[in-house]
């Protein structure tokens, strides 16, 4: 499977990471999103003509669409799956279009109504984290249950990078304890703004 | 200023160290192996970085930029860089007061002789930011800059309000043990959109 990437892509890195968490090989063909806007070139539209990145050619099978990408990847998966994740990826899209969009404004000066995408932002985290607290008080950890699946994959990239896209993320201490559970889980990879956790690349 | 709610016990356990404020004071409060808590400036005197950056090592708090370790009195007993050196007393961090009773983490800034908020044997549901100073929100409650504030709800709910920016408390919410967390938890987000005056 070939995945057109861009390292500092928040849905491309959901790609990376599910890929990782299950073992999966991916060929990586870096695109020069930013500066060069490579996606929008000839050759990439051909492939995608909506020209987004993450592409994911699997023989001939070509997604557009992270969503759709980590439905893929997890088909013969059920242990990343659950009846909740539709719910979940949907809500990803807003964390994509609020903390992503504010992201992406503040880093590389994206074109965004930057107080929408600020409040929606809010609004996003603490809806995220009313959910996470009520799945504690459940003695869950993770968004649909005791497991990890592709929801959480799906939603951790764009919160995790919330504070580049000027969100504290201080005040929310379910979301840092998902995100803690996240990081811990076996294969996690990093990205550029998303580290792994300390204690456990250096053990003591 | 006296015993000031920072964070819920079930929110912090042992080996995390999260950054905490209040007032104009940035803190890193974290909770050792032991289960003892500790909140202290949030800055390194090595070079000045978020201590809440770093992560929890044996008793210890290491600074993640260049790994000096501090002990639990805030001491720095381990400089990565010259392993053999004993580093000097004067090599500390500021702490302050602090230590958990009845799930809540409270810091006093400074020494302090009174006793911790009484809870009436209440316990904590969940820590919920406010986009308001904590003053108005005590205000709300025709309450003063008291560090708790009963409100009348179904639930017999306490805030202990931390103070963060003007723009920013946070409340962390206690109610009777009796009471359906989630309930609480709802409660609290109607709550605060009256207080923020958004529509729920």
């Amino acid at each position: 499977m070939i995945l057109y990437d861009y390292v500092l892509s928040a849905s491309c890195y959901k790609v990376r990471l599910m890929a990782a968490l299950l073992g999966t090989p991916l060929i990586l063909r870096a695109v020069n999103f930013h500066p060069a806007r490579e996606h929008k070139s000839p050759e990439m539209l051909a492939l995608n003509p909506k020209g987004t990145l993450p592409i994911l050619q699997d023989g001939e099978t070509v997604l557009t669409d992270s969503a759709d990408i980590l439905r893929h990847l997890t088909m013969d998966h059920p242990e990343w799956r659950s009846p909740d994740d539709d719910r979940w990826l949907a809500f990803a899209s807003d964390l994509n279009e609020s903390l992503g969009l504010a992201r992406l404004h503040d880093v590389i000066g994206y074109e965004a109504d930057i107080d929408t995408a600020r409040a929606a932002g809010v609004t996003a985290l603490r809806k995220l984290e009313a959910h996470l607290t009520e799945q504690r008080f459940d003695g869950l950890i993770f968004l649909t249950g005791k497991a990890p699946t592709i929801a959480d994959i799906a939603c951790f990239p764009n919160t995790a990078l919330a504070p580049d896209g000027g969100f504290s993320l201080d005040p929310y201490p379910s979301i840092r304890l998902w995100m803690r559970a996240v990081r811990s889980l076996p294969g996690f990879i990093e990205m550029p703004g998303i580290h792994r956790l300390h204690e456990l690349a250096h053990p003591a | 200023m006296s015993w000031i709610a920072v964070g819920l016990k079930k929110d912090v356990p042992p080996g995390i160290v999260i950054p905490s404020r209040l007032a104009d004071t940035e803190l890193a409060v974290w909770c050792a192996p032991s289960g003892s808590y500790h909140a202290w400036s949030d800055r390194c005197p090595h070079r000045g970085m978020r201590l809440s950056h770093g992560f929890v090592r044996g008793n210890t708090l290491a600074c993640i930029y260049h790994g000096w370790q501090y002990n639990e009195a805030g001491s720095c007993d381990y400089i990565p860089a010259h392993p053999k050196l004993t580093p000097p007393d004067t090599i500390c961090v500021p702490t302050y007061s602090c230590t958990e009773a009845g799930g809540v983490i409270w810091v006093s800034l400074e020494a302090t002789d009174q006793p911790l908020p009484e809870l009436g044997g209440r316990v904590p549901v969940r820590s919920v930011p406010i986009a308001l100073s904590a003053e108005n929100v005590a205000a709300h409650f025709g309450a003063g800059s008291a560090p708790t504030v009963a409100v009348v709800s179904d639930h017999d709910t306490v805030l202990a309000l931390q103070p963060c920016t003007d723009t920013l408390t946070m409340a962390h919410v206690l109610a009777s043990p009796d009471a359906d967390p989630k309930a609480v938890s709802r409660w609290v987000e109607d709550l605060r959109a009256t207080l923020e005056g958004v529509p729920a």
